[in-house]
C-alpha cells in the first residue's frame, strides 16, 4: 500500500459568499522513499495539495490516507502530533527562526515534538549537520548565512524527526540556478541515505526534471503523472 | 517550552523586550510610589496622635471660637484657651464608659500672658504615663520629669530663649516653679506642644477656679473602632469636639485628601494603562511573528506548546518589568521621604491663641514624609506584574488559537 493514499479529494475555499474549488476530484497515490513533484503554474493548486498532506489542512470531500493514518479523522492536536512524527517541511522562505543558531534551529523540533534524550538530540543534529555540510556554520544564526545555506539548515530541520515524508513547497524558488539544482541533489541525497518520500512542489521546469515522479496540475484538477524512464499515467 | 529560546527570543528583539519591561515597570512603579506616598501621608497625619499614644482627642469649644481671631477683653495673666471650655466631670465619666475606649488621660492647658507676650502651659495628668501631653517626657533632653507640685519642664527652645537653666526657678502666674528639665518637642506633635509643663494639680491651682481639664485623651481598644466611637461621642456629649487624625486630612487638603480608594483607583488606572500597553505590544509582535508560529505548528508544536512559549516570554518580561518598577518604585519613594510635608491643626486643638505673633507657625509643623515599601506592597506589586503577564498571555493565546498554519503558510 502506497504512503499517502488520495481519492476523489476535493478543497473549497469561502472567499465571502463566493466558494473557490482550490482542488477537484483529485486522485493519486506515492509509494515510500519516492522523489515526486507536483508542477503547475500558481493557482493550480499546488500548496493547497501539500497542505492537505501535511495535514495542515482538510479536504472539503474525499479521503485521505497519510502512513496508514486516515488524516481527516485526526483533531487539531492529533495533526499536530502526526506532523511532529511523519512529516517535515521546507519552505520557499526558508522559515528559520531568526533567533535560534543553524544548530538550534534543527534541533527545536526535537525539543518539543519528540522527547528524545539530548544525547541522541545531539548525535542527529550533528549528523545532519554533517549530511548537509554546514558543521563549520552550526553556531551562526540566519542571518550570518546564504540563502542556500539556509535551506540546507531547513532540510536538515525537515529531516531531525526521522520523518517518513518531507513537503518542500517551492523550495528553490528564491534560490539561483546553481543553489537550487544543489538543494534538489542535497533531497535526493537524504532520500537516498534515509530512504524519506521526498515531494516538492515547483513551477521550475529545469527543477522539475529532476523528480522521479511528475504530476501536473491545472486549475485544481490533476492532468498529468509522468514516471521518469517509465510509462505516463 | 524551550527556554533558550525564550531568552535569545528576548534577548535579539531586545528593543521590543526593553518597551515591554519599561511599560510595565512604569505602571508598576507609580502603583508603589503612589500607595507608598499615600501611606506615607496617612502616617504624617496621625504622628501627632501616634505621639501621645491617643486616637482621639476631645475638647469642649467655646462658641466664640469659631471666630477665634477676635481679640478677647481681658489678655492679663493666666486664663484658659478662647477656644475650649472645661469639660465637666459627668462628661468625663461618660467618656470613661463608653464601649471601645481603652483608656482615658486629660490635661489642662492655659495661656500666660504678660508684658513680654504669651506662654503656653501644659498641666499634665501624671496618673496617666502612657497617654496624653505625658509622654512628652520621652522625648527629655535633660533633667527629669516633674514628679510633685512646684516643678516644671521646658521646652529646650524655649528655654534658651528665656535663658532658664536646669534648677532654675521659674515664675508661674507669680508662683515660683523649679525648672527640673528640658525637653525637646518631636516633629508632627504640635497637639502636644507648650511651652511649659507642670503636674495637672499646678495648672489646676494657678487657674484660678478651673478644677476641670480642657483636653481629654482617648486610645481606642482598636482603631477600627475609631467612627463608631466617634458618633457614640457626638450622640452623649453633644457640642464637643472629636479631633482624630482624619481631622488633619480634612484641613490639608491636596495630596493629603487621597483616600485609600482613591490610591488604589489611581494606582490601578496607572497599571491598566501599563498592562493595555503590554498587550497591545505583544500582540503587535505576534502578527510580526506569526509566520514563525506557523513554522512551529507546523513542525508539529501544539497550540498549547506554542501558547507556552509565549507565555514564558510574556510572564519574564512583566515579572521583570514588576522587579525594576517596585526598585523605580522605591528610589521614588526614597527621594520624596526627604521632603516635608506641613501639617497643619486643626483649629479645635490649635494650643496658640489665633491672635498670636507666631500663630501660623505654630499651628503648622513640617513632618517628613515617613514613606516606606513594606513586603507586602511589594508582593502585591510583583504578583500584580505576573497578573499582567499573565493577561497578555490569555489575550495572546486567544489569538494564537485562531492561527491556522495552513491559512498563514498560505500567506507566505
Amino acid at each position: 500500500m502506497g504512503l499517502i493514499v488520495a481519492e476523489d479529494i476535493t478543497k473549497d475555499y469561502q472567499a465571502g459568499e463566493v466558494t473557490l474549488r482550490a482542488l477537484n476530484r483529485v486522485t493519486f497515490e506515492i509509494e515510500p522513499a519516492s522523489f515526486v513533484s507536483f508542477v503547475g503554474p500558481s493557482g493550480s493548486g499546488k500548496t493547497t495539495l501539500l497542505n492537505l498532506i501535511g495535514c495542515l489542512d482538510k479536504p472539503t470531500e474525499g479521503t485521505l490516507k497519510v502512513a496508514d493514518t486516515d488524516v481527516l479523522s485526526l483533531n487539531r492536536k492529533q495533526s499536530a502530533s502526526f506532523r511532529g512524527e511523519n512529516i517535515g517541511f521546507i519552505f520557499q522562505d526558508f522559515n528559520l527562526i531568526p533567533v535560534l543558531t543553524v544548530y538550534e534551529n534543527i534541533e527545536y523540533p526535537l525539543l518539543m515534538v519528540q522527547n528524545i534524550p539530548s544525547r541522541e538530540r545531539e548525535e542527529r543534529v550533528m549528523k545532519l549537520l554533517g549530511a548537509v555540510d554546514m558543521l563549520e556554520q552550526k553556531n551562526k544564526y540566519p542571518d550570518q548565512i546564504s540563502g542556500g545555506q539556509k535551506q540546507r539548515v531547513a532540510v536538515a530541520r525537515a529531516l531531525v524527526t526521522n520523518p517518513r515524508l518531507v513537503l518542500a513547497d517551492e523550495p528553490t524558488a528564491n534560490l539561483d540556478s546553481k543553489t537550487a539544482y544543489m538543494i534538489i541533489e542535497l533531497m535526493k541525497k537524504m532520500r537516498d541515505e534515509f530512504e524519506t518520500t521526498f515531494i516538492f512542489s515547483t513551477h521550475d521546469q529545469k527543477i522539475v526534471g529532476e523528480a522521479e515522479i511528475i504530476y501536473t496540475l491545472e486549475d485544481g484538477e490533476l492532468k498529468d503523472r509522468q514516471v521518469k524512464g517509465g510509462a505516463n499515467g | 517550552m524551550n527556554y533558550r529560546y525564550v531568552i535569545n527570543e528576548l534577548r535579539f528583539h531586545h528593543q521590543r523586550t526593553l518597551v515591554n519591561i519599561l511599560g510595565i515597570a512604569i505602571g508598576i512603579a507609580l502603583f508603589v510610589s503612589i500607595n507608598a506616598v499615600s501611606t506615607a501621608y496617612q502616617k504624617a497625619v496621625s504622628l501627632p496622635f501616634k505621639n501621645l499614644g491617643a486616637d482621639l482627642v476631645i475638647q469642649k469649644p467655646e462658641k466664640r471660637a469659631v471666630d477665634s481671631a477676635q481679640t478677647p477683653a481681658s489678655m492679663r495673666g493666666i486664663r484658659l484657651p478662647f477656644s475650649n471650655q472645661l469639660l465637666p466631670a459627668e462628661d468625663l465619666q461618660k467618656l470613661v464608659s463608653l464601649d471601645g475606649v481603652a483608656s482615658v488621660g486629660s490635661s489642662l492647658l492655659l495661656w500666660e500672658f504678660d508684658n513680654n507676650g504669651f506662654r503656653t502651659i501644659m498641666g499634665v495628668d501624671l496618673s496617666q504615663p502612657s497617654l496624653g501631653p505625658i509622654k512628652v517626657k520621652e522625648w527629655l533632653k535633660d533633667g527629669r520629669f516633674p514628679e510633685r507640685e512646684g516643678e516644671v519642664v521646658l521646652e529646650k527652645h524655649f528655654a534658651k530663649f528665656h535663658r532658664t537653666a536646669l534648677g532654675n526657678t521659674m515664675r508661674i502666674g507669680g508662683r515660683p516653679f523649679t525648672v527640673v528639665g528640658l525637653l525637646e518637642i518631636k516633629e508632627g506633635s504640635q497637639i502636644a506642644s507648650a511651652n511649659m509643663y507642670l503636674p495637672l494639680s499646678d495648672a489646676q491651682n494657678l487657674s484660678e477656679g478651673a478644677q476641670g481639664v480642657n483636653i481629654v485623651y482617648l486610645r481606642l481598644q482598636n482603631p477600627s473602632f475609631l467612627d463608631k466611637v466617634k458618633s457614640r461621642i457626638g450622640r452623649e456629649l453633644p457640642g464637643v469636639s472629636v479631633t482624630s487624625s482624619d481631622s488633619f486630612l480634612e484641613v490639608m487638603g491636596g495630596v493629603s485628601k487621597i483616600s485609600d480608594q482613591f490610591t488604589l483607583l489611581t494606582s490601578l488606572i496607572a497599571l491598566a494603562g501599563a498592562i493595555f500597553l503590554i498587550i497591545k505590544t505583544m500582540l503587535g509582535n505576534l502578527v510580526a511573528r506569526s509566520s514563525e508560529i506557523g513554522i512551529l505548528k507546523a513542525v508539529g508544536w501544539t497550540e498549547r506548546d506554542v501558547q507556552k512559549q509565549l507565555m514564558a516570554e510574556a510572564l519574564l518580561q512583566s515579572f521583570a518589568g514588576g522587579f525594576v518598577g517596585v526598585i523605580a518604585g522605591y528610589t521614588i519613594s526614597y527621594c520624596l521621604g526627604f521632603l516635608s510635608i506641613p501639617v497643619s491643626t486643626p483649629w479645635q486643638i490649635n494650643l496658640t491663641p489665633a491672635f498670636a505673633k507666631d500663630a501660623a507657625t505654630a499651628t503648622t509643623g513640617a513632618v517628613r514624609l515617613p514613606v516606606s515599601i513594606s513586603a507586602a506592597l511589594t508582593g502585591i506589586a510583583l504578583l500584580l506584574s505576573l497578573v499582567a503577564g499573565a493577561l497578555a498571555s490569555y489575550f495572546m493565546a486567544r489569538r494564537t488559537a485562531r492561527m491556522k498554519p495552513a491559512d498563514i503558510l498560505r500567506k507566505m
